[in-house]
């Protein structure tokens, strides 16, 4: 299934060994659920770090986990000393002892965990909050511009004329601004395996920092309720050699090549005459709406409708036709269109494959 | 109880009888006043919409069982999640936990006759049942709300939602809201004016004082919830700004009022159900809870600086982080107070002699996942673990455990602790124990896979996944959790339905109880106690020698109270007798105040704003007919 | 602890004696005063939250009031809340009182001169919604609602007593002293709400 991340990876990333993550300690501490959870099972794991971001807030969590299963684990042995005192009469109940009652309380409900809240207080939210927060400005090389929408994500690289969506290219090993904004309700851009999640909010432009510790690609999903289809609005975040993502960005800037055979010229004939345009941008040609995502070189990327089925000219072909039955609710209406046209469409778009 | 053993002491019960004797039949249940009867009407109505909630909640679990299913539409989803979250919280825990433990208890507990504001309480109810009918009515129309139970605009604007379900919402909530706050206001007054003459706060129980704190927390948050709201409707149905950004209004806003009501809120789930826990405690390990003054400290301040937390909630909107830091220190701050009443439990569980019978294994359960549950919370304070895993399955299972695990747990101890008392029957202990463990079991199946689920990238709020992502198996066991966990409560239900009528006889006093409401009969008579009790200490049951005063005072006539419909009223806090108040009884006014608030309601929904105040001017005319009649002491 | 059959018996004294007397012998404060303060601290907290609504949102926008709409008076809404709080001094009176007849001259004398405030803030009211709409910027909704809901608060003063005053022809007993209490225990609260709305209101001209 090639839009589902990672698993297919494309031909550059496969090549790359993956880097043995640092935390072999709590790992192996943790046993069979860290194998469970980092398992890199194609997914989005937030604990399958590839970033010094994640990796600090997974640790993070580890070392939390530890301590929490410290308290569960002496809670429960407290109770159980209860458990062997159940239904015997014989036994004195220990009610003249208040003093040391009263200490147990002050010692185990203040004082051990005043310190316990002191230590992660200090190491979460000053040290590794200090790592993933956004970049200060002017402190990273590029800047991206991510807008949300109902149900997919714009990308634009500023300074550039590339548009994009639901595929956030970037270079790897380098520190990346990426400039958060919506265009209509709330969404949350989220790259577990990066960085944390910010939210996009209308009328508050966010930032944050991507970086990836080498080539790959990396899922995303909107994490904050963002309508019907907020199950489908998922990205994939693709990290690519230096070289190689400008030789991409370079290619994404051209517009589009003018359609080369009939059936295209026919296909881009039916995009302007079936209303396309009103909702979408063709660099290089007449087609300007900004409702749906730019389509500006469809061909390059490996899903449609934000990660809901993968590219392929018999599924382009399928969302084309039936939209409302592939992701129900979203805002692409269904044209009825003569076969014909939609061989010629999917040719068009697909121009460049 | 003070059993009336002598001539004269039988004459004056019998004449409490007459006095207090509320009309048969359904008249009776629709005028009454009776604050037992009404925390009845209360626990059945918020288990008759914790059955919607569950059913919800099934259909949640069964859509997500398995990869791109479609067993509900996108649409339905989020209809059916979104009214789940609101009938839990509003329309289930809280109404059960005031509304019915309450409503029932604090009066018996304080050794009142009846709350403050008797008729004030019956509109409680009438209010509550009606925004109950119109939120569903909602969802039974397909106009259910979509936007979560924390409806976040511009989701929830015009724009997005044109759709009639986020009225529905707003407006029932506020509706429900009305019911809320009288409760509480009437909790408080309760608490500090009618406590038996002698019951100074020191020697007030601990359930009291939880409620005591939830009811001040309730005063306190819902007015913002409920301008949040106006807000928001105003924007939706009279095109104003509030939130749009467009015109200078901020989504933010509505984030902020939102959660300083819905952090209190938190508190004012739980609270209840410590207080249900400190009651359960003492009774069965016979001993006295430890740190008394700790845990009452405790439970005042949980509800206080539960005021200061509210940004935890919006860690990832991007605020600055003075601002993030300070409400995470807040966070961690408001763990001291809950460890504190933790600790004391365990204290007292392992220093006395423990019986697990069936309510304190619901106790144990709720100590277990109140633990599991607080220390996820704690975590939700390192501000950057917060922002990887908000908003995913990770925060649903840290706020099922303490909602469900830790906040209903105690609510279905009690319900099995004071079965006995309400009915006069005992249940049936082996299924008791029975549904218990399967609940516990169910409840962890269902639950604690969602952390890992969380930790591994599945959002919240999503109808489905792809296959590709590996949840697949997770989720089946947390389907197959919640048929387990459903079946639990489906025992209990069957258990007390069936012991109300088969059940073992039982006395005023099963299982040796410590609080006052054990001194009378169960079920208890309408005035409660025929003798207003004397009251020593918060263990005002294993002083038998005041119980003995009380024989003597039935026999003496003294402090009965047998002239008219009465119950003395005392000072705030050293509870010196101040007066004896003539309480009202059976009314039509709570009910048909509440009806003409409802035709407010749907007016201002289907936007007939004449009609609307037709009805708000209905609403003042029951109002002056409820205030028609002045006491008359006789 | 005194005995229950005195205190019973003066909830319905009517001798003007007997009301004091039982006023007197009152150790604490009668569920009614109860009952109205928590009322009126949940209202406080709408109103808190109304202010703080409204200077977030200031503080949000560059221009406030934003361009376009003049900003608000100062002199006239001062004024009128002037009056509006000198009603404090016959409340007061009149939850003081022994006699029906000055407590209900008291409470007459309050309500025309709050009847005639809400008139001329319902006139001025109007006047701004002919000059701005709370429909174009996030500063009308804001200033409309801040002041719609005051408004009604003074309402709902007015309407409790005149159902006081309807209530006191038949003279004054405990009951109907406690009534009154609560009234003007309300109306504490109304008119400092009303200093805090208008400094709200008017907080662009300052």
């Amino acid at each position: 299934m090639p839009w589902m991340p990672r698993a297919p990876r494309p031909p550059l990333a496969r090549m790359q060994s993956r880097r043995a993550r640092p935390r072999a300690l709590l790992v192996a501490g943790a046993g069979a659920a860290a194998v469970l959870l980092a398992g890199g099972c194609g997914g989005q794991s937030t604990l399958d770090t590839h970033s010094r971001q994640s990796q600090e807030i997974a640790s993070l969590f580890w070392w939390m986990l530890v301590a929490a299963g410290i308290v569960l684990v002496g809670a429960l042995g407290l109770l159980a000393v209860g458990y062997r005192r159940r239904g015997r009469p014989g036994l004195p109940v220990i009610e003249q002892t208040k003093q040391i009652n009263m200490w147990l309380v002050v010692t185990f409900g203040i004082l051990l965990p005043l310190v316990a809240l002191v230590a992660v207080f200090v190491v979460a939210n000053f040290t590794v909050a200090s790592i993933t927060d956004a970049p200060a400005q002017g402190s990273t090389a590029m800047t991206i511009e991510v807008v949300g929408h109902q149900w997919f994500w714009e990308i634009r690289y500023p300074g550039t004329p590339a548009v994009t969506a639901n595929e956030l290219h970037i270079p790897a090993r380098t520190r990346i601004n990426v400039v958060l904004r919506s265009s209509d309700v709330i969404h949350s851009f989220w790259v577990p395996e990066l960085n944390r999640k910010v939210d996009m909010i209308p009328g508050y432009p966010n930032r944050t920092l991507l970086y990836a510790d080498q080539p790959g690609v990396y899922r995303g999903q909107c994490a904050e309720l963002c309508g019907v289809q907020h199950a489908n609005m998922a990205m994939r975040v693709v990290a690519q050699k230096p070289a190689r993502f400008r030789r991409w960005l370079a290619g994404e800037a051209h517009p589009q090549a003018p359609p080369a055979t009939a059936t295209q010229r026919a296909g881009a004939q039916a995009f302007a005459a079936n209303g396309c345009s009103s909702c979408h941008t063709i660099r290089g040609t007449p087609a300007h709406g900004t409702v749906g995502p730019d389509l500006t070189h469809l061909e390059s990327r490996q899903t449609l409708a934000a990660l809901t089925i993968p590219n392929t000219p018999a599924e382009l072909r399928r969302w084309i036709q039936s939209p409302q039955q592939v992701k129900p609710g979203n805002k692409m209406p269904s044209v009825a269109l003569s076969d014909a046209a939609l061989t010629a469409l999917v040719a068009y778009l697909d121009a460049g494959r | 109880m003070a059993t009336a053993t002598t001539p004269a002491a039988q004459a004056r019960v019998a004449r409490l009888e007459r006095i207090w004797k509320e009309p048969p039949g359904l008249v009776g249940w629709l005028t009454t006043t009776d604050h037992k009867r009404i925390g009845i009407l209360y626990l059945f109505a918020s288990l008759a919409l914790f059955g919607a909630g569950g059913v919800e909640a099934l259909l949640v679990r069964t859509q997500l069982a398995a990869p791109d299913q479609h067993v509900l539409g996108p649409e339905a989803y989020n209809q059916v999640f979104t009214m789940h979250g609101v009938t839990m919280i509003f329309l289930f825990v809280i109404p059960i936990s005031t509304g019915a433990f309450g409503n029932y208890l604090l009066p018996l507990m304080i050794g009142a006759r009846d709350m403050a504001f008797p008729r004030m309480n019956a509109l409680s109810f009438w209010i509550f049942a009606s925004s109950g009918v119109f939120m569903y009515a909602g969802l039974a129309l397909g106009h259910g709300p979509d936007a979560g139970w924390f409806d976040y605009v511009p989701l929830a604007s015009k724009q997005y939602s044109p759709d009639s379900g986020i009225d529905f919402y707003a407006l029932g909530l506020i509706f429900n809201g009305i019911a809320t706050t009288a409760t509480a206001i009437n909790f408080i007054v309760t608490i500090f004016k009618m406590r038996a003459p002698g019951m100074s706060l020191n020697r007030m129980p601990l359930f009291c004082y939880a409620f005591l704190a939830v009811s001040f927390a309730l005063v306190f948050a819902l007015p913002v919830l409920t301008l949040a709201l106006v807000f928001l409707e105003l924007d939706r149905r009279l095109g104003f700004h509030f939130y749009d950004a467009a015109q200078g209004g901020d989504p933010l806003l509505w984030q902020h009022l939102f959660w300083i009501f819905g952090h209190p809120e938190v508190y004012i789930i739980i609270l209840p159900a410590f207080g249900i826990a400190t009651s359960i405690i003492p009774t069965f390990v016979r001993r006295r809870m430890v740190a008394f003054p700790l845990v009452a400290l405790a439970e005042i301040l949980v509800a206080f600086i539960g005021f200061g937390v509210w940004v935890h909630h919006m860690f990832a909107v991007g605020l600055p982080t003075v601002t993030t830091i300070y409400f995470a220190a807040a966070s961690l701050i408001i763990v001291i107070p809950s460890a504190i009443q933790l600790f004391a439990w365990i204290t007292t569980i392992i220093t006395g002699q423990p019986s697990f019978q069936t309510p304190l294994l619901w106790i144990i359960g709720f100590i277990i996942y109140f633990i599991i549950g607080g220390l996820t919370g704690i975590m939700f304070a390192a501000i950057p673990f917060d922002q990887q895993v908000t908003d995913t399955y990770f925060v649903v299972a840290h706020f099922h455990f303490v909602i469900f695990g830790a906040a209903v747990f105690p609510i279905l101890g009690g319900l099995y602790y004071w079965f006995p008392k309400v009915t006069g029957r005992m249940y049936h202990e082996r299924w008791g124990k029975a549904s218990f463990w399967i609940t516990f079991v169910g409840t962890f199946v269902t639950f604690f896979p969602m952390h890992i689920l969380g930790l591994l990238g599945m959002p919240r709020r999503i109808y489905t996944y792809h296959r590709g992502l590996g949840w697949g198996t997770l989720n089946l066991m947390e389907t197959i959790g919640s048929y387990f966990l459903a079946l639990g409560l489906l025992i209990v239900a069957v258990n007390l339905g069936v012991s109300a009528f088969r059940g073992r006889r039982v006395g005023g006093d099963p299982w040796g109880g410590d609080t006052l409401e054990w001194a009378t009969t169960s079920p208890p008579p309408a005035y409660n106690y025929a003798v207003i009790p004397t009251v020593s200490s918060a263990y005002a049951m294993w002083d038998t020698d005041d119980r003995a005063t009380d024989a003597a005072n039935l026999d003496r006539g003294e402090r009965v109270l047998e002239q008219g419909h009465r119950t003395p009223a005392s000072t705030a806090l050293d509870a010196d007798w101040d007066e004896v108040l003539d309480m009202p009884s059976g009314s039509w006014a709570p009910l048909l105040l509440a009806l003409a608030l409802a035709g407010v309601f749907v007016m201002l929904l289907l936007g007939h704003w004449v009609i609307a105040c037709g009805f708000g001017a209905l609403v003042g005319l029951v109002l002056l007919a409820w205030h028609s009649a002045e006491p008359q002491a006789g | 602890m005194s005995g229950p059959s005195d205190a019973a018996r003066g909830a319905q004294a009517t001798a003007r004696s007997a009301v004091a007397r039982t006023a007197q012998r009152r150790i604490a404060l009668p569920n009614g005063i109860w009952g109205v303060a928590l009322f009126a601290a949940g209202e406080a907290t709408v109103f808190g939250a109304l202010t703080a609504s409204y200077f977030y949102l200031r503080f949000r926008a560059t221009v406030w009031p934003p361009p376009g709409i003049t900003a608000p008076d100062v002199l006239l809404p001062l004024a009128l809340t002037g009056a509006l709080v000198a009603t404090t001094v016959p409340i007061f009176r009149a939850a003081r009182a022994q006699r029906t007849r000055m407590a209900w001259g008291m409470i007459a004398l309050a309500v025309l001169v709050q009847g005639g405030y809400l008139a001329v803030q319902v006139i001025l009211f109007k006047r701004d919604l002919a000059d701005f709409s709370p429909k174009d910027t996030s500063y009308g909704s804001i200033y409309f609602t801040l002041l719609a809901i005051h408004h009604a608060h003074v309402l709902l003063g007015i309407l409790l007593e005149v159902s006081v005053l309807g209530r006191l022809l038949g003279g004054l007993t405990t009951y109907r002293v406690v009534a009154v209490r609560v009234v003007a225990l309300y109306w504490y609260f109304v008119n400092a709400a009303a200093i805090v709305v208008v400094l709200t209101q008017v907080s662009p001209s300052l």
